[in-house]
């Protein structure tokens, strides 16, 4: 088995990268696929405890998965329900206010790079603070007439996609051990337990991943949260969620998070300075301890990948293939490496080969037993 | 409610194969069914190796259709320690453990395997208390009464 006495050598690492980098490659492709089957399994490894219940309980296999899946599906088409009068009542003045913040924050961030400059005579030199201004002011000027319709048109082209993910979660909830059987079935005899067990391995790895992601979500929530109120930022605990659903996306959703509240704060607070420097260290702070403590141990330790390996695969994934890439390279590094550390194992072991050929030469000799009579 | 009712009393005819597992002896149509979706099964071939002594077990192996024979590492013939046939199960011990295996089972004629997975048995273990504990019931008598066979033949 792939166990921590049996790592993988330094070849398997190799394909283990190169396979991750193709499949990154290939899944930016189907996006509009891959995103749905990803969140279908989130949300099987979140429901999968509550169905084991039901099941105890009483209830059949079967209608477990639709009890559960069917409420997410009701939840969710609720909410839209009740949203969408509410959002299209209130998207004008939305509109106004997210471009309000957005003039308050650039000017806020001019004013930063005007001090800094003020101190730092080489930064007078390096022009920095006009070519910004122009970045900002061209972003400004059109975000009413193109970012923001572009953002609301692309989260709605997303919508009938992910109406997939509660049908692919019914069906992961009901069909499971039928999947693992299928799989199974395909396997020579000789390397079949070992399949079993590598099967398990993969379901566990991806379980540990996804709920230590969602736990580390919920953490930034409440330190960002508890952190913003404390500093008196306004709808601090919406802001902190905002921002830890952000910092889902590696790099740059802690940036787009920090970027948030820095704006919230400057346009809520435009005398106090202070404020948003307090609020840009909260932001590195929670950062920090999630790179160097908490991530490690809750989703580094789940798959058991090396910080800097972990790391480095990031930059890997977003050359490859952006955000997305950023979002998808460890879950995949890490299927791919549990996958490629069994088949190793396998590969290496001389005795569950040569059982393997002895089994296929049993068969052809039974074959061609009434060929020869 | 039809479907239901013909799905529960009607059974598919592998079981009457499962039925004559001692393990599944006292298990109803409908918790025969919860238990067949988790196995696997599989064909050997005369001579064909199931598992080696002293390899990693992770399963249990009921035995539906042929023998196998539970021998001494590659001494099919001088090292018999047993002769199981069809009704029966080997590697019960993996369910419990992770242990390794204490012989080798090869396949004495071809014959068909049932095969449940560790994991898998600890999630019926979650999912079906009744099942389960019956299940659980009966791998005890077994246990108990290959451990008095062997005393038994200690004593003799």
């Amino acid at each position: 088995m792939a166990s921590n006495n049996e790592s993988a050598g330094p070849i398997t690492w190799c394909a283990i990268i190169g396979i991750t980098c193709m499949l990154l490659l290939l899944f930016k492709q189907i996006l509009w696929l891959v995103l749905p089957i990803l969140l279908g399994f989130v949300l099987y490894y979140l429901l999968s405890p509550m169905a084991k219940r039901l099941v105890l309980a009483g209830a059949s296999v079967e209608t477990a998965a639709m009890a559960l899946s069917g409420t997410f599906l009701l939840v969710l088409g609720g909410w839209l329900l009740v949203m969408y009068p509410w959002v299209m009542a209130n998207a004008e003045e939305w509109q106004s206010t997210s471009l309000r913040y957005l003039v308050r924050g650039s000017s806020a961030l001019e004013n930063i790079l005007t001090g800094l400059q003020r101190k730092f005579s080489f930064l007078q030199n390096a022009d920095l603070e006009e070519s910004l201004r122009q970045s900002l002011h061209a972003i400004v000027s059109q975000f009413s007439g193109k970012h923001f319709s572009t953002a609301i048109l692309a989260l709605a082209g997303w919508l009938p996609s992910l109406l997939l993910t509660p049908l692919i979660t019914y069906f992961l909830l009901r069909d499971v051990s039928q999947l693992r059987k299928f799989v199974a079935s395909a396997v020579p005899n000789a390397y079949f337990e070992k399949t079993l067990y590598l099967i398990h391995a993969l379901d566990r790895t991806a379980r540990l991943f996804f709920i230590g992601l969602l736990k580390l979500a919920a953490l930034d929530a409440l330190f960002l949260s508890g952190g913003l109120w404390i500093l008196g930022v306004p709808s601090a605990l919406l802001l902190g969620i905002i921002a830890a659903v952000l910092g889902l996306i590696p790099y740059l959703g802690p940036l787009l998070g920090c970027a948030l509240a820095v704006m919230v704060t400057s346009t809520d607070f435009p005398s106090a300075t202070s404020l948003v420097y307090w609020v840009i260290g909260l932001f590195g702070l929670v950062r920090v301890v999630d790179d160097f403590l908490l991530m490690p141990y809750i989703i580094g330790k789940s798959m058991r990948i090396h910080p800097l390996l972990t790391l480095l695969m990031f930059v890997v994934g977003e050359a490859i293939a952006g955000v997305v890439g950023l979002m998808l390279v460890i879950p995949i590094l890490g299927i791919v490496m549990v996958t490629g550390e069994t088949a190793e194992v396998i590969f290496r072991d001389t005795r569950l080969r040569a059982r393997h050929v002895f089994a296929r030469r049993l068969r052809q000799r039974l074959d061609e037993q009434d060929l020869s009579n | 409610m039809l479907l239901e009712f013909v799905k529960k009393h009607f059974e598919p005819p592998h079981f009457a194969a499962l039925r004559e597992i001692s393990l599944f002896a006292e298990l109803s149509t409908g918790e025969l069914r919860t238990v067949d979706n988790l196995l696997h099964q599989r064909t050997y071939i005369q001579d064909e190796i199931v598992f080696d002594e002293g390899e990693q077990g992770q399963a249990v192996y009921f035995i539906l259709q042929g023998k196998v024979l539970v021998c001494r590492q590659g001494r099919p013939v001088d090292g018999v320690i047993a002769e199981i046939s069809a009704g029966e199960c080997f590697g019960e011990l993996a369910l419990l453990d992770d242990v390794p295996r204490m012989a080798q089972v090869r396949a004495a004629e071809n014959c068909t395997l049932a095969v449940l997975f560790r994991n898998d048995f600890l999630n019926l273990l979650q999912t079906h208390s009744v099942v389960s504990s019956k299940l659980s019931l009966q791998l005890a008598r077994l246990i108990g009464s290959r451990l008095r066979g062997a005393v038994y033949r200690c004593v003799v």
